[in-house]
C-alpha cells in the first residue's frame, strides 16, 4: 500500500499521481527541486521536465556549479578517491569541510596510504589550510592558518611562494609558508582535497592552480568531496541527457542553463515558480527558500514540512529500501548499490511515472 | 510483416554484390526473395545505392569523458542550431539522444566507443543506453591497471591472463579490449613524462612492449574476435611514426589494431622538424597482413580531444583551444579533455590532415584500413561525408590543398596522389570490414540471414550531400530514417563477448578489491538490470 496525501489527508497512490498531474498541466512555470534521487530518478525528472517545460535545480547545486565553474572557465587536474587512498603521500586539506569525520571516505583518507614503497607503508603528511575549527588528530595534521576568510589571500601567497615569484605578507608567516610549499613540491604523488560547499569559486581555481603548478616538477592532483543527495549523480544525468548541468531551464524550444535564472530559490522567493516538485529521497530535506509555492512532494513518509505540500508521495531511500545506482564517494563514480533493507516503498522513477500517466499530453517516447 | 526495398543498386562487398537487387526483410533479418509473394511494405529505391548499415569502430561517445566534455563546454551545445521539437529532449545539442539521432542520420547502425576504464563502466553504459537507434559497444581499457601489471611482474601464467581479461570482459559487458599507451599513465604516477615501447614502469618492472604482447596472446587465445586495439606510446608528436612502426613489428603475424594511425604520421623532417610519415607506415601496414588500422582523420574546425592517455593529454594541456582542460589522474588508466581548434593556415594541422588522407589513399587494402576520426579528437564524426567526399574525388582533394599552406603540402605526398575511393571500397571500409572485425557475422553484409540494418542513399555526384542524409534507414528491418530524419526512436543494444574462464579468478578478483580498494567487486559490475532497458546487451559469440 503505497503512501500518500493529498491537502495532508491520506489518499491512494492513482489519486495523489492524479492531483499532482493536474498541478503541474495547470503551471506556467514548474520547478523540479531537491532531485535527491538516484540515476532513475534523475532520468525520470529530467525528462518530465522536458516534456512540462520545468527548471530543475539541485539542492546542493551551489557547491557543484563551484566546482563546475572552474572546469568552464580554467579546468584542473583530478584523481580518484582509491588513488589518494593507495598512493598520496601529502595531503593538502582546505577548507573545513575537506575533512567530514563522518565519512567513509575522510576516516580512510586520514589513514595510512595503501600503496607498498619498497615494501614498507607510505607516511602521509598532511596539512590543513584554514580548517576554521579545532582539529583533534594528536598533531598528525599541521594546521596553517585560521578562519575560511583568510584562505584566497593564503592560497594566492602560497602559489606565489610555489613558484618561486614574491609574495607579500599573509596570514602565515613567510617561513611557514614557504615551508609547506617545499614539502608540497617534494612531495611524490600529493593531493588537494576540498569541499565547495565552503569555498568560492575563484578559491576553487586558484587551489587548482597551485595543484598545476606543482606538476611542473611533481606529482599532485585534486578531489573535489561530492556533496551530498547524490549530486554528482544526478549531474551526470542531467549531463548526458541535456548537454547541461542543473539550473537549466526546458521552457523555450531549447534548454536554457542559466545559474542565475533557474535557481531554485530564487525562482520561488521571487513568484516565478508556480507549481514545485520537490525531490528528497535520501532523507527528510526540506527546501531553504522563504517564498512559497503549490508543492508535490516526492519525500519519506515522515517528512515534515513547515510549509506543507499540496500532495505528497512517499518514496524509499535507494540503496536501502530499492537498488539504486548512485555516484559513490568511496570510488567516485556511478555503481549499482543493492537494496539493504528491501520494502515496499515507492522510488521516485516510480511516483514520477505514476504521475506521467495522468498528464494531458500523450507519455513521451523516451 | 514483409517488406521490399525495390530495385536499388545493391553494392554488398561481402557477398560480391554490386548490382540492382530486391532486399527482402522479414522479421527483422534480409530473407531471400520469397516466391510469388507480396510484400506489406515496398520502398522504390529505384537509382539509390542500398548498403548495409555503416558501422564505426572508434568513436568516443559515452562516459566520464564524453560527459565532463559536454559539462565543460557549454558554449558549443548553445552554438548548436536548434532541432525540430518533434523528438524528447531533441533541442539540446549533442547530448546521448542527438548522437544516435545523427548518426542513424548518415546510415551507420553499430557505433563502438573504445574507451572504457572498466571502473567506469557502468556510467558509460548507462549514456550508451540513452543513445538511440543504433546498436553500440564497448571496449574495456587494460594495461595500466596494477592487477595485470601484477600478473606480468610475477611472470603469472598465460591462463591467469586469460581468465582476468574473461573477467573484465564479463564485468564491463565489453566487445574486446583495448590498451592505451600500454604502461604510459602507471609511469606518469611515478613521475615519468615520457614513455615509449621499450620503457619500463619502474613499480613493476614491465615494459609497455611486454604488456602488448601480453594482451594480444590473452586477446587471440580466448577467441574474441576483435583483436587487442592498440592505441600506441607518443601519440601525436613529431617523430611518432618510430612508435607506430615499433608496435606494428611487434604484431608478429598475429592479429592486432592500431588506432587513429594519423596521430602516428609524423617525422621530423624540414624546417618545423615536421611532416608526414605516412608513406612509411602505409608501406609497414601493407606488409603486415595480419594488422589492421583505423585512420583518425583530423578535418579543420573547433572540437575537443577525449582520450584515457592521460599522459599525452597532460602534456598538451597548455596547448588548449579554448584556453581550459581536465586530466583525471585514474584507477589506471586516467583521463583527459582538452578542446582543440583544427586551424587550416596552421602549417601542424594542414599536415595532420593530409597524413590521415595519405593513410586512407596509400592502404592497399580497404579490409583494413578503416574509417574514424577517432571522433571527437580528429573532428566531430558529422565530418565523416565531408572525408567520404574527399576520398572519392581527387579534384575535391586538389581544391582543398590549394587553400592550404604550401609548405606543409610539400612535406607529404598527398599532392601525388591520385587515387579515388569506389563506392565498392567505401561499402567495404564502412561495413564489410568493421562487421568482420567485430565479429559481427550476421551485420554488414546484405545475405539471407543478415541482421535488416539497411541504408539507402540517392546517387548524388555530391559524395558528402549523399552521405549526409541517407534517403530510408532501415534498423532490425524496421523504417528509422528518411531522407536524414529519425522516424522513430527505437533503441538499440550493446554487443559484448563473454569468453569462458576459471571461477578461481572470481574469488581471487573479489579478495583483491576487497584488499586494494576496500570495497566489493560487485560496485564495479554492469549487471543488466541497472540498464533500465528490456534486453540491453546482446552475446557476440567467440571463435572456438
Amino acid at each position: 500500500m503505497h503512501q500518500a496525501w493529498i491537502d495532508g489527508a491520506p489518499a491512494d497512490l492513482p489519486a495523489a499521481a492524479a492531483a499532482a498531474a493536474r498541478m503541474l498541466d495547470a503551471s506556467r512555470q514548474p520547478l523540479i527541486a531537491g532531485l535527491g534521487t538516484d540515476v532513475a530518478g534523475a532520468r525520470a525528472a529530467t525528462a518530465l521536465a522536458q516534456r512540462i517545460g520545468a527548471a530543475i535545480d539541485h539542492m546542493n547545486a551551489d557547491a557543484l556549479l563551484r566546482n563546475l565553474e572552474v572546469l568552464r572557465e580554467a579546468g584542473f587536474m583530478l584523481t580518484t578517491p582509491s588513488e589518494t587512498s593507495l598512493r598520496a603521500d601529502t595531503l593538502l586539506l582546505v577548507g573545513p569541510g575537506a575533512i567530514d569525520e563522518s565519512s567513509e571516505l575522510s576516516r580512510r583518507l586520514l589513514g595510512a596510504a595503501g600503496e607498498r614503497d619498497g615494501g614498507r607503508p607510505i607516511e602521509r603528511r598532511i596539512f590543513w589550510l584554514c580548517p576554521g575549527r579545532h582539529v583533534g588528530g594528536a598533531g598528525q595534521i599541521a594546521v596553517i592558518g585560521g578562519e575560511v576568510g583568510d584562505l584566497p589571500a593564503l592560497l594566492a601567497t602560497l602559489r606565489a611562494v610555489v613558484n618561486g615569484r614574491p609574495a607579500g605578507r599573509s596570514a602565515v608567516p613567510a617561513p611557514v609558508l614557504q615551508g609547506v610549499a617545499d614539502d608540497l613540491k617534494a612531495a611524490r604523488f600529493g593531493v588537494a582535497v576540498w569541499s565547495a560547499a565552503d569555498l568560492d569559486a575563484l578559491t576553487i581555481a586558484m587551489l587548482c592552480g597551485v595543484v598545476d603548478d606543482l606538476n611542473a616538477t611533481t606529482r599532485f592532483s585534486g578531489l573535489p568531496l561530492p556533496p551530498p543527495d547524490n549530486a554528482v549523480g544526478v549531474l551526470e544525468v542531467c549531463g548526458w541527457m541535456t548537454g547541461f548541468p542543473m539550473r537549466t531551464g526546458f521552457g523555450c524550444c531549447r534548454p536554457d542553463h542559466d545559474p542565475w535564472r533557474y535557481r531554485a530559490t530564487r525562482l520561488v522567493e521571487n513568484g516565478e515558480a508556480d507549481c514545485v516538485v520537490w525531490i528528497s529521497a535520501y532523507r527528510s530535506a526540506a527546501p531553504d527558500w522563504s517564498g512559497e509555492s503549490p508543492t508535490i512532494a516526492l519525500a519519506p513518509a515522515d517528512a515534515r514540512f513547515t510549509k506543507p505540500p499540496r500532495v505528497h508521495i512517499a518514496v524509499g531511500a535507494p540503496g536501502r529500501d530499492h537498488d539504486g545506482i548512485e555516484h559513490l564517494p568511496m570510488i567516485g563514480t556511478l555503481a549499482a548499490v543493492a537494496a539493504t533493507d528491501r520494502s515496499e516503498a515507492l522510488s521516485v522513477a516510480a511516483a514520477i511515472a505514476a504521475i506521467v500517466t495522468h498528464l494531458a499530453d500523450g507519455p513521451p517516447s523516451c | 510483416m514483409l517488406t521490399c526495398i525495390k530495385g536499388g543498386h545493391v553494392i554488398d562487398p561481402a557477398n560480391g554484390r554490386d548490382g540492382v537487387a530486391d532486399i527482402w526483410m522479414r522479421d527483422g533479418r534480409i530473407v531471400d526473395a520469397p516466391p510469388a509473394a507480396r510484400a506489406d511494405a515496398t520502398y522504390d529505391a529505384t537509382g539509390k545505392i542500398v548498403m548495409a548499415g555503416a558501422i564505426d569502430i572508434h568513436s568516443h561517445i559515452a562516459g566520464w569523458s564524453v560527459n565532463t566534455a559536454r559539462l565543460m563546454l557549454p558554449e558549443f551545445r548553445l552554438g548548436s542550431a536548434a532541432r525540430p521539437g518533434s523528438t524528447p529532449l531533441s533541442n539540446a545539442g549533442w547530448p546521448a539522444f542527438e548522437i544516435g539521432c545523427r548518426y542513424a542520420a548518415m546510415g551507420f547502425t553499430t557505433v563502438v566507443e573504445p574507451a572504457v576504464s572498466p571502473h567506469y563502466a557502468l556510467h558509460a553504459h548507462l549514456e550508451l543506453a540513452d543513445i538511440p537507434i543504433i546498436d553500440k559497444a564497448t571496449l574495456a581499457v587494460l594495461g595500466n591497471d596494477d592487477f595485470l601489471l601484477g600478473l606480468i611482474r610475477s611472470k603469472e601464467s598465460a591462463a591467469a591472463v586469460r581468465d582476468y581479461v574473461a573477467w573484465t570482459l564479463a564485468a564491463t559487458r565489453s566487445l574486446g579490449i583495448k590498451v592505451i599507451n600500454a604502461g604510459g599513465a602507471a609511469a606518469f604516477k611515478e613521475n615519468l613524462r615520457a614513455f615509449s615501447f621499450d620503457d619500463v614502469v619502474p613499480a613493476y618492472g614491465v615494459s609497455s612492449r611486454q604488456i602488448v604482447k601480453t594482451l594480444q596472446h590473452a586477446v587471440n587465445e580466448l577467441g574474441v574476435p576483435h583483436p587487442l586495439h592498440v592505441h600506441c606510446n607518443n601519440l601525436g608528436i613529431a617523430g611518432s611514426a618510430e612508435s607506430a612502426l615499433v608496435t606494428l613489428a611487434a604484431a608478429e603475424g598475429l592479429p592486432l589494431h592500431l588506432a587513429h594511425l594519423q596521430f602516428y604520421g609524423y617525422g621530423k623532417e624540414g624546417g618545423h622538424r615536421f611532416s608526414s610519415a605516412a608513406a612509411r607506415l602505409a608501406e609497414a601496414v601493407n606488409a603486415a597482413k595480419s594488422v589492421t588500422i583505423d585512420v583518425g582523420q583530423v578535418m579543420f574546425g573547433q572540437t575537443v580531444t577525449v582520450s584515457l592517455d592521460v599522459l599525452r593529454q597532460f602534456q598538451a594541456r597548455h596547448q588548449a583551444r579554448p584556453r581550459k582542460w581536465a586530466i583525471l589522474e585514474g584507477d589506471a588508466n586516467g583521463a583527459g579533455i582538452v578542446p582543440y581548434d583544427y586551424r587550416p593556415a596552421d602549417f601542424y594541422n594542414a599536415v595532420q590532415w593530409a597524413v590521415g588522407m595519405e593513410l586512407f589513399l596509400l592502404i592497399d587494402d580497404p579490409w583494413r584500413v578503416f574509417f574514424t576520426t577517432d571522433h571527437p579528437n580528429g573532428a566531430p564524426f558529422t565530418c565523416y561525408p565531408e572525408i567520404l567526399a574527399l576520398l572519392m574525388s581527387r579534384e575535391l582533394r586538389a581544391e582543398w590543398m590549394a587553400t592550404l599552406p604550401a609548405e606543409a603540402m610539400a612535406v607529404t605526398t598527398l599532392p601525388a596522389i591520385s587515387r579515388e575511393y569506389s563506392l565498392v571500397e567505401i561499402a567495404t571500409m564502412t561495413r564489410a570490414a568493421p562487421a568482420r572485425l567485430l565479429g559481427l557475422r550476421d551485420r554488414g553484409h546484405l545475405a539471407a540471414g543478415a541482421v535488416a540494418d539497411v541504408a539507402v542513399y540517392e546517387n548524388e555526384p555530391d559524395r558528402a550531400r549523399m552521405f549526409r542524409a541517407a534517403a530510408l534507414g532501415f534498423k532490425q528491418g524496421a523504417l528509422v530514417v528518411r531522407d536524414g530524419v529519425p522516424t522513430q526512436h527505437v533503441f538499440g543494444r550493446a554487443f559484448a563477448v563473454e569468453p569462458g574462464r576459471d571461477a578461481a579468478i572470481d574469488r581471487r578478483l573479489k579478495a583483491y578489491y576487497d584488499d586494494r580498494y576496500g570495497i566489493s567487486d560487485d560496485l564495479i559490475k554492469v549487471p543488466d538490470h541497472a540498464i533500465g532497458r528490456p534486453e540491453p546487451f546482446e552475446l557476440i559469440s567467440c571463435a572456438q
